[in-house]
């Protein structure tokens, strides 16, 4: 009989099992029923701007090639050969026509298809089917608003459906002026000893962490000055499918955090526009305090301007890597000064990020003791501040941003892909959707 | 732009100008592994800038050099501003991932001085080993190098006016990079 994960998760009354943070047998259940059915981001498409553009990322452990093939389409796939399964591409970006595998010379195409390979003679008509002999091609690739994702399962229903209405608050990120977003060249990779999910559900909603956690880096940027109390009444968590987005609404809380005067007075200057393409709410909510995380495991802090992606690496490993995104239309010494500022706050030695790969990482070891880990964990915070009633903002939305609800909403959906036969039969996590927010 | 790898040696430095260099890179890596990071920042120029590139794994026949634009992202692209604010930050009393404090010792190695056109700036190549433990065996070997331009201020004293860091790894191996390189 097949496993109920329901069982790891309490959400009503707001208990975790710390096994999900620690079991072997969990983790290889997550890579199947979770990251190989899951929209995974896989790129920005301003990394793939010129035919044969690609880069190398994984899909759960699937190391897999994302192109931008002759056709102009971005295509990808399983960076191993077909033919005893080495891999075939060991850059992490370039440009090329072909993909050649080191060991017998096999060749691909930018869509994978197979080219030729090494003393083709020593194949016998019928020893090689030319059309099937592949990189085995993903199940469906598309791309929002300059995010591509892919996923390996036909089933999984399309990205429109699968981010919903967290579309509207996505927006914020993608589409808050003309032009939309594009990455800063470059990544920064690390890699940490700590469950995945842990950087996800802190991103989805754990604003909470920041006055504490990050107290030396908030007194570094202000002069001394400690992290200001949450405003509860005027911020929120919103859930849709999983995804969740917390913030506040005044606007410049997270800009400051990257003290810079240039990129304030940018946004202070082009906050009216953002006003009138998005709506006062989110031109409010844009700057604000804020986190998300798309699920299964992308997150941002969307005024910081850090994007990343937690890529799992066994139970209690992840790599963690982060780019800079940038509005396109903003002047080349502003993105420059975003980047900058993103890698003294939030990379492996930024100010803030600095203290965050610890507690992650001892959360997930003090695992390994069998009685510790019969101690379930506290996600109770907010258990009854849900609202039904916001004119505006879609989901499922709960009041006060120090808050559990992203959180257990995110191990819900979770739960839900864990215990799922097919991805056509997913459970309805849409929540609200105000007519004010459709889209 | 001419890289500076390229730049003609003029002249050979004196043994006694060597010995200078390689007792200044020394006490500043005494400096960093006891956490004297004040005493540190005076020996960094006003105008100094720290920069630590991301790293990219591409193909040789990739002509893309990536490693000296400081419009892509670095693990350090610092002025002497943000630098103080670290070590600011260290300072708080909440730097709770310093606490207990991590234990590290820089070996710097490989040493060599060039002459500059200009009489009071010297280029400096080093390498660096640099071991971190801490708590009970947590630990991480960082390890690259590193090309500096060493300056002569007018009181005599020795002052890094630029430093770039070129680490072996591309994934860094470590939870965070908490220290000076």
């Amino acid at each position: 009989m097949a496993e109920d994960y329901s069982r790891y998760i309490d959400l009503d009354e707001g208990w975790v099992d710390r096994s999900i943070f620690h079991d072997e047998d969990i983790y290889q259940a997550e890579l199947r029923q979770i990251f190989a059915r899951s929209w995974n981001f896989v790129a920005h498409e301003s990394q793939l701007p010129r035919v044969g553009d690609f880069l190398t990322t994984y899909m759960g452990e699937d190391s897999v090639i994302v192109t931008r093939h002759r056709d102009n389409t971005i295509r990808v796939f399983a960076n191993s050969c077909p033919h005893r399964g080495n891999r075939v591409c060991f850059a992490d970006v370039g440009n090329t026509r072909r993909f050649t595998c080191n060991y017998h010379g096999w060749s691909f195409n930018t869509a994978g298809a197979l080219l030729g390979m090494h003393a083709e003679y020593a194949y016998d008509e019928k020893d090689l089917d030319r059309d099937q002999t592949r990189l085995q091609p993903v199940a469906k690739v598309d791309s929002y608003k300059g995010l591509v994702f892919a996923t390996f399962d036909p089933d999984t229903p399309s990205l429109q459906d699968w981010l919903g209405d967290y579309r509207w608050y996505l927006d914020m990120l993608l589409d808050n002026e003309e032009g939309g977003t594009e990455f800063v060249g470059g990544c920064i990779r690390s890699e940490i000893n700590a469950n995945w999910k842990f950087g996800v559900e802190n991103f989805i909603g754990d604003a909470y962490h920041v006055g504490w956690t990050h107290d030396s880096g908030t007194r570094a940027v202000t002069g001394g000055q400690p992290f200001p109390p949450a405003d509860m009444t005027n911020s929120y968590h919103a859930s849709v499918n999983g995804h969740g987005w917390e913030f506040g609404l005044d606007g410049f809380g997270d800009i400051m955090v990257l003290g810079s005067q240039s990129i304030l007075d940018y946004y202070t200057g082009m906050k009216p526009r953002m006003s009138e393409r998005l709506g006062q709410l989110r031109s409010q909510i844009f700057g604000s305090i804020a986190s998300g995380s798309i699920f299964p495991n992308i997150s941002f802090l969307p005024a910081v301007h850090t994007f990343r992606t937690w890529l799992p690496k066994g139970p209690h490993k992840f790599e963690l890597r982060t780019w800079v995104i940038v509005n396109k239309a903003m002047p080349d010494e502003i993105k420059e000064e975003c980047a900058k500022r993103v890698m003294l706050t939030f990379s492996p030695g930024g100010l803030f990020e600095m203290d965050d790969g610890e507690n992650w990482s001892n959360c997930t070891t003090t695992n390994k003791g069998v009685v510790t880990r019969r101690q379930p964990l506290h996600y109770r915070a907010g258990l009854t501040r849900q609202i039904h009633d916001h004119p505006e903002l879609p989901g499922t939305i709960y009041r006060g941003q120090y808050n559990d609800a992203n959180q257990r909403l995110f191990f819900q959906r979770w739960a839900d892909l864990m215990n799922a036969e097919s991805v056509t039969e997913l459970p309805d996590r849409r929540g609200a959707t105000p007519a004010a927010a459709r889209i | 732009m001419t890289a500076m790898t390229d730049h003609p040696v003029t002249d050979r430095p004196s043994l006694e100008l060597l010995k200078e260099v390689e007792q200044t890179l020394y006490r500043e890596a005494r400096l960093l592994d006891t956490e004297q990071f004040e005493t540190w920042v005076e020996m960094l120029a006003e105008d100094i800038h720290y920069y630590m590139p991301s790293v990219e794994n591409r193909y040789r026949s990739d002509p893309t050099d990536t490693s000296k634009d400081p419009s892509r992202m670095a693990f350090y692209n610092d002025d002497i501003a943000m630098i103080r604010t670290r070590v600011a930050r260290l300072r708080t009393g909440t730097a709770w991932s310093e606490d207990p404090p991590t234990r590290y010792t820089h070996l710097i190695t490989n040493i060599e001085v060039e002459l500059t056109d200009r009489p009071d700036e010297y280029r400096v190549y080093s390498n660096f080993y640099s071991y971190r433990n801490r708590n009970e065996r947590d630990e991480d070997v960082l390890v690259g190098r590193r090309e500096d331009l060493w300056r002569r201020d007018p009181e005599g004293r020795l002052v890094l006016a630029k430093r770039v860091i070129t680490p072996t790894w591309s994934v860094l191996p470590g939870k965070n990079l908490n220290v000076f390189l």
